[in-house]
């Protein structure tokens, strides 16, 4: 009986710290939305997350429509982590409007000049883990 | 005061600036140079009806299907998870006609959907957030609702190992949405508004999506409906150029709307 209530808390605990990675790193960059949230972006609910290495740069591509100006968040739940995140245009161009990082959150502005596939490149240059939950999130007005 | 030296080092080594971004990123070598994430976040139609709004905003009163709202669900699974995308989306239109009862009247449809194809427990608090903020006319709060809505929904198939049914959702919220800006833009022509039709990266990644599923669900006649009407619109919406011709904007918004008109018959 004890090992089975064992088994059971164990389990809770996995299931619960294996969201709580995911999380952890939505969060921050939640955090890092909270300014624009407060202007009026429009923060979506779905967003990508995974694990990377560290100096591993990654790209999601992304729709944008030009007209709307965008903001996007990354976070990672590696305290040691130091993140950056850039965009560009679908020819490849930087399209950064405006860029910031602090630590493991970072975040990027831009205001489309066309409307097609635009490159978010990310990476996590800095952490003293091997590898990093990640999240990134974005939003529009 | 005296100041460790290690300290100034230490404060020094943390403040450094990053190097600056590359100014050009080579699409070429872009598997072998960074990770593509495989991962699609599909737009919600409020996204690019925003866009639409800054070139002068249309008449979203008149581009309501207020059927869609008193809809049931027929056909099989497939059927109601592209009606249910669709009826998604149509609460997107409603919120930007700002039209507090057809919006309930959605929220309403959603939970009625969601419970015919098994997810209802998932988007019960969404489908009532969306009711009580039409209620109090706070829009930008529905809009996040409905998106939310969307995406709960969408989790919830995943969880019930349904992953193609919510594909299907995301299928059915662009269709419908994509006949709107048609529609829109078909009428009232500018390049810019036309421009919002060019997203060849999503007509991609459905295309591919619909024909890797098992085929029970990929030659669904319904389903095999979507990806005809999907092949027709690909050309139609620009390949490497942005612009859409008012032809072409016209054609999209009929093969759009036949499918959404499929969606919502009678198998």
């Amino acid at each position: 009986m004890k090992n089975i209530l064992l088994l059971a808390v164990l389990t809770i605990f996995a299931t619960s710290a294996a969201h709580a990675y995911v999380d952890d790193a939505h969060s921050r960059a939640m955090e890092a939305a909270t300014p624009q949230a407060k202007q009026g972006f429009l923060v979506r609910q779905e967003y990508w997350a995974g694990t990377l290495v560290t100096k591993q740069p990654s790209v999601v591509k992304h729709q944008l429509f030009k007209g709307n100006t965008y903001w996007f968040w990354l976070g990672s739940d590696e305290d040691s982590a130091q993140v950056t995140v850039h965009i560009y245009d679908p020819k490849g161009n930087l399209a950064d409007a405006e860029a910031w990082q602090k630590g493991n959150k970072a975040a990027v502005k831009v205001v489309p000049k066309v409307t097609g596939t635009y490159y978010i490149s990310f990476s996590i240059d800095q952490s003293k883990a091997k590898k990093n939950r990640w999240a990134l999130a974005y939003g529009y007005k | 005061m005296k100041l460790n030296p290690l300290l100034f080092f230490f404060a020094a080594a943390v403040a450094a600036p990053l190097p600056p971004p590359a100014q050009q990123l080579d699409l070429d070598k872009l598997p072998s140079q960074s990770k593509v994430i495989d991962q699609v976040v599909v737009p919600v139609p409020s996204e690019v009806f925003a866009a639409l709004d800054k070139l002068g905003k249309p008449r979203w009163a008149g581009l309501i299907h207020r059927e869609a709202s008193k809809a049931k669900p027929v056909g099989e699974a497939p059927q109601i998870a592209l009606m249910l995308g669709s009826i998604i989306a149509e609460g997107f239109i409603a919120v930007e006609a700002e039209d507090t009862d057809e919006v309930k009247d959605i929220g309403r449809a959603i939970l009625s959907f969601s419970n015919a194809i098994g997810v209802r427990k998932a988007v019960v608090r969404r489908a009532n957030s969306i009711i009580e903020f039409a209620d109090k006319k706070k829009w930008l709060q529905v809009r996040g609702e409905l998106d939310g809505a969307l995406n709960d929904v969408r989790e919830a198939m995943v969880e019930l190992n349904s992953e193609s049914l919510a594909h299907l959702v995301s299928v059915g919220g662009w269709l419908r949405g994509t006949e709107v800006v048609a529609e829109v833009v078909g009428t009232d022509y500018s390049r810019d508004g036309a421009e919002l039709l060019h997203q060849p990266g999503l007509l991609e990644y459905f295309q591919r999506t619909l024909a890797g599923m098992k085929p029970r669900l990929r030659d669904h006649a319904l389903t095999s409906k979507v990806r005809k009407g999907l092949a027709d619109i690909r050309p139609l919406a620009g390949g490497d150029d942005a612009r859409v011709s008012q032809k072409s904007a016209k054609e999209i918004a009929v093969v759009a709307g036949n499918l959404v008109k499929a969606i919502s018959s009678k198998p």
